[in-house]
């Protein structure tokens, strides 16, 4: 079925459009975004079982974002009302005098931005899903969880708990402007088991994820990730600390995604471009990686958690080629650094919700797959890593550097794995190199959202991300 | 729809328990490229939550299920909200527990609304940073929010907290020779204290004038790291880890009440407090989230647990009636002054990429990015590597400065020493 656009947004769209007419009487552009996203959210473990309404995403509300003598001012509310669109008008203007009085107390500057295109656009989009969160039975769900977070106890001895969670999210979002009238409803959802285990006084913790563009119907999946996680966790217990140093590394999908997300995500933000906050802006047209290192960035380039038709700016949603065979060709921009930056926006104008500020945000970042096997990768090294499972992750577009704690590293001594593990791995280096070191790439992408991202320490926003296994080399400790 | 309305709703529900949780949040932002205004932003919003607990016929079990409930959500919305959370709070199988009671609380000072007022002061103490040519303010980020937090429970609980809750995110750069680097940082505040916030942006870029001229870091090997920034929170977290009920009762805790963490100790003793108030903390409240009274109390004496805090589910659980969860807290200053940690050879990181303490695994890992090598009387600036190692084997000898230095909610030892990490370091 298709998921129904929200009933209360259409609601609202008669009285936002005057609320439009009256603010365009003193501002040069106007826009609102409104937001009615419903969710649903299960966990169940050995110790605590609850379930809720709320997750990442959900959020009712409206953004306001008008411009004044060069100035871009927003204001958020969760109080408008279509009947009396006046109101919202005049808390708006209240807000802006006080906050311009600020301005010109302090003396402080204004970084002057120009209009952003407004060229007429109506677009409805309602994406398939079997079920909406809002309307799905939990009680299958908690008796399925249960079962499975019982059984993945009685799997090992050393069991402690066994964590069972997945929720499900239907967005829907109204843009308006004087010519444009975008709607979009979707839903998507991510789960995941984690295993946890003790043994000596030693913990460690396995976690297998899933997520897509679909409703609770992803959750038939969660039964297939119990054994991975508990098996992961038990392995976590016998793993060796690692000897730091320099090795050939083969990273699996999820990892390859980590990289993908850490290194050319953020490193090619364009905002911090506006800011002089990134390296890439100096590297366009230049070689960041080997010849079998192509990256896409954008809501059309996969369907997973952040698959949108248009974004919080609205704009319609790319597919955006940055690395093309080792060459960095662009970045991502929203619409305000666009202008600045006498560019065109790609679709990547993402709020954490309608409180947030828009920022330049990944959607989905994936590299290209090639034609090289596993196997053949795991035969050509002489002696180095084969890394699953990632932890979290931390880039420094400014310098290039990256972190990436990532969960096990296998050991490969000369073309085979020895059985060894070694756990935790911390990934460490300099992006042009880790990315000119690929030397083989897999031909099975795969794309991972059950994570989310933040912008600096804050501004958490979906995104996926993915990409093939990739033998490289990097330094491991 | 007004809270009251709201709880009448739930009292005529037939709902075993209930807690609502209703925060109004007024908000002024500003955006700065260097100290020109990007964007500003102001917002006017409401968080209700509602949560619905149930009692099995038989009383072997209680569940519960929580909503959030949109302001402008209806009556009948918010009933049928009520009545869904009540069918779907039977499905779910806890152990039973207590709500908090309604008790008597000492509410805390008032505090005045004036968000442009705040908004204003942290411009203008931005505005005083001291920059330099070769130093300077990159771009920040200022939010000043007033909280109103009013808390009820089906036990009569009714607590109204205001606060206020800022945030200032600073970027630095410094450069040398055509070659700029950037240092970040994100303060999460009450008020604005124009001088602590200036001096510690002033402390970065001298780190950042410091990172220009660092080397790789050798491959140190197992050493000595001190720790003297933020960093430090995550050591001293996993001891809050350790101490918090939810993990004691899934088995994840490393502690035991009564018992030291550690054998044959021959660094400083940890001692952890809560602390209702900490001057110019966002988290100055009288209750925590669930309406237990917040006070002043010692978790751990000299490496020896005291006292669980955390949830009322999992404090109840352990047979706690007056446990609460953290707002504040305290770590206690070391025997000797930081000068005296700083002696001998040993490796100061003052800027990681992202340093983490797993409080479950006692884990240790960081990138460095800027730290000092003290290494026989002679200072080095070094960069590159990281540093790992598991807080287990540091419990015994661990050292912290007799000198605090506070973070947002946390009071902790300005200069905190552990002897057993590794360096990898990146000179070939």
């Amino acid at each position: 079925m298709k998921a129904p656009f929200s009933k209360y947004l259409d609601s609202l769209t008669g009285g936002l459009r005057t609320l439009i007419d009256l603010l365009s009487e003193d501002h040069d552009y106007v826009s609102a975004l409104a937001t009615d996203s419903k969710g649903l959210v299960v966990r169940i473990s050995q110790h605590s079982k609850s379930v809720g309404n709320r997750t990442m995403t959900t959020e009712r509300g409206v953004v306001l974002r008008v411009r004044q003598d060069g100035l871009y001012f927003e204001y958020a509310t969760d109080g408008f009302d279509p009947e009396r669109p006046e109101l919202t008008a005049e808390a708006l203007r209240a807000a802006e005098r006080a906050q311009r009085a600020a301005v010109e107390a302090t003396g402080t500057a204004v970084y002057e931005t120009g209009i952003i295109p407004d060229e007429p656009w109506e677009l409805f989009v309602e994406r398939e899903t079997e079920y909406l969160p809002e309307d799905c039975e939990i009680s299958g769900l908690v008796e399925k969880f249960s079962e499975i977070s019982d059984r993945g106890m009685a799997m090992s001895e050393y069991m402690l708990d066994c964590n069972v969670a997945a929720q499900s999210t239907h967005v829907c979002k109204l843009f308006l402007t004087k010519n444009r009238y975008l709607r979009q409803s979707y839903v998507y959802s991510e789960g995941g088991v984690a295993a946890i285990v003790a043994k000596d006084g030693q913990n460690r913790f396995g976690y297998k994820s899933l997520s897509g563009l679909c409703g609770i119907e992803l959750f038939d999946g969660i039964d297939e990730k119990l054994r991975g996680a508990v098996d992961l966790a038990l392995e976590l217990l016998d793993s060796d600390r690692i000897e730091p140093g320099e090795y050939d590394i083969i990273t699996s999908p999820e990892v390859s995604g980590l990289i993908a997300h850490e290194a050319f995500g953020h490193g090619v933000e364009m905002d911090m471009f506006v800011k002089g906050r990134a390296l890439g802006a100096e590297y366009i047209g230049k070689r960041v990686g080997s010849e079998l290192v192509t990256m896409h960035e954008g809501a059309l380039c996969a369907e997973n958690v952040t698959s949108y038709a248009f974004d919080d700016e609205g704009f319609p949603a790319g597919d955006v080629t940055e690395i093309d065979r080792g060459i960095l060709k662009t970045g991502i921009c929203d619409a305000l650094s666009a202008l600045r930056l006498g560019t065109v926006p790609t679709g990547n104008g993402k709020r954490e919700n309608f409180e947030h500020k828009v920022y330049t945000r990944m959607t989905n970042t994936v590299f290209d797959s090639g034609s090289d096997s596993l196997e053949d990768m795991i035969a050509s090294v002489k002696r180095g890593y084969l890394l699953e499972g990632m932890d979290s992750g931390m880039e420094d577009p400014k310098h290039w550097g990256i972190q990436c704690i990532i969960t096990l590293g296998r050991e490969i001594i000369d073309g085979k794995l020895t059985g060894k593990v070694v756990a935790p791995v911390i990934m460490t280096g300099y992006v042009p190199d880790l990315l000119g070191s690929v030397r083989m790439a897999s031909p099975d992408r795969q794309i991972f959202g059950s994570g989310g991202c933040g912008k600096g320490h804050k501004e958490w926003v979906k995104v996926s991300d993915g990409g093939p296994y990739l033998l490289t080399r990097a330094r491991l400790g | 729809m007004t809270v009251e309305r709201i709880a009448e709703i739930l009292k005529a529900s037939g709902a075993y328990g209930w807690e609502i949780s209703d925060t109004k949040l007024t908000g002024r932002e500003f955006y700065f490229i260097k100290h020109s205004l990007d964007q500003a932003r102001a917002k006017d919003v409401r968080h209700i939550t509602l949560k619905v607990y149930g009692l099995s016929e038989d009383g072997s079990s209680m569940g519960s299920a929580s909503a959030d409930v949109p302001p402008s959500a209806a009556e009948e919305e918010v009933a049928k909200t009520v009545s869904d959370l009540i069918y779907q709070a039977s499905l779910v199988k806890n152990k039973p527990y207590e709500l908090n009671p309604a008790r008597p609380v000492e509410p805390m000072p008032e505090c005045a609304a004036d968000p442009d007022g705040e908004a204003r002061r942290f411009i203008e103490a931005m505005a005083s940073v001291r920059e330099t040519e070769s130093e300077d303010l990159n771009s920040y980020e200022i939010f000043a929010n007033f909280a109103e937090r009013r808390f009820m429970n089906s036990r009569g609980v009714d607590v109204t907290e205001r606060f206020p809750s800022s945030m200032v995110e600073a970027v630095v750069n410094a450069r040398r020779d055509g070659h700029e680097i950037e240092l970040y940082r994100l303060y999460e505040l009450g008020a604005c204290d124009a001088d602590t916030l200036r001096k510690d942006i002033e402390e970065t870029m001298a780190f950042g004038k410091d990172r220009l001229i660092a080397v790789p870091t050798p491959p140190l090997g197992s050493c000595a790291a001190v720790f003297s920034t933020d960093a430090a929170l995550q050591i001293y977290e996993y001891f809050l880890g350790n101490l918090n009920a939810a993990y004691v009762v899934r088995g994840m805790s490393a502690f035991e009440i009564g018992k030291p963490v550690a054998q044959d100790i021959e660094g400083d003793r940890v001692s952890v407090f809560a602390r209702r108030v900490l001057p110019g903390s966002p988290a100055n409240f009288s209750c925590d989230a669930e309406g237990a009274p917040v006070r002043d109390l010692c978790l751990m004496e000299d490496s020896v647990p005291r006292h669980w805090c955390g949830s009322r589910m999992f404090t109840q659980y352990l047979g706690l009636d007056d446990a609460f969860s953290l707002t504040n807290w305290e770590v206690r200053g070391g025997s000797r002054p930081a000068a005296e940690l700083r002696k001998g050879d040993f490796l100061e990181v003052v800027e990681f990429s992202d340093f983490q303490v797993d409080d479950m695994t006692g884990d240790i890992f960081g990138e460095i990015r800027l730290g000092y090598l003290h290494r026989q009387g002679n200072v080095i600036p070094v960069t590159g590597g990281s540093v790992s190692g598991n807080m287990r084997e540091n419990l015994a000898c661990m050292s912290m400065s007799s000198e605090q230095r506070q973070y947002a909610n946390a009071l902790i030892p300005a200069v905190t020493r552990l002897e057993k990490v590794t360096v990898s370091g990146i000179e070939e």
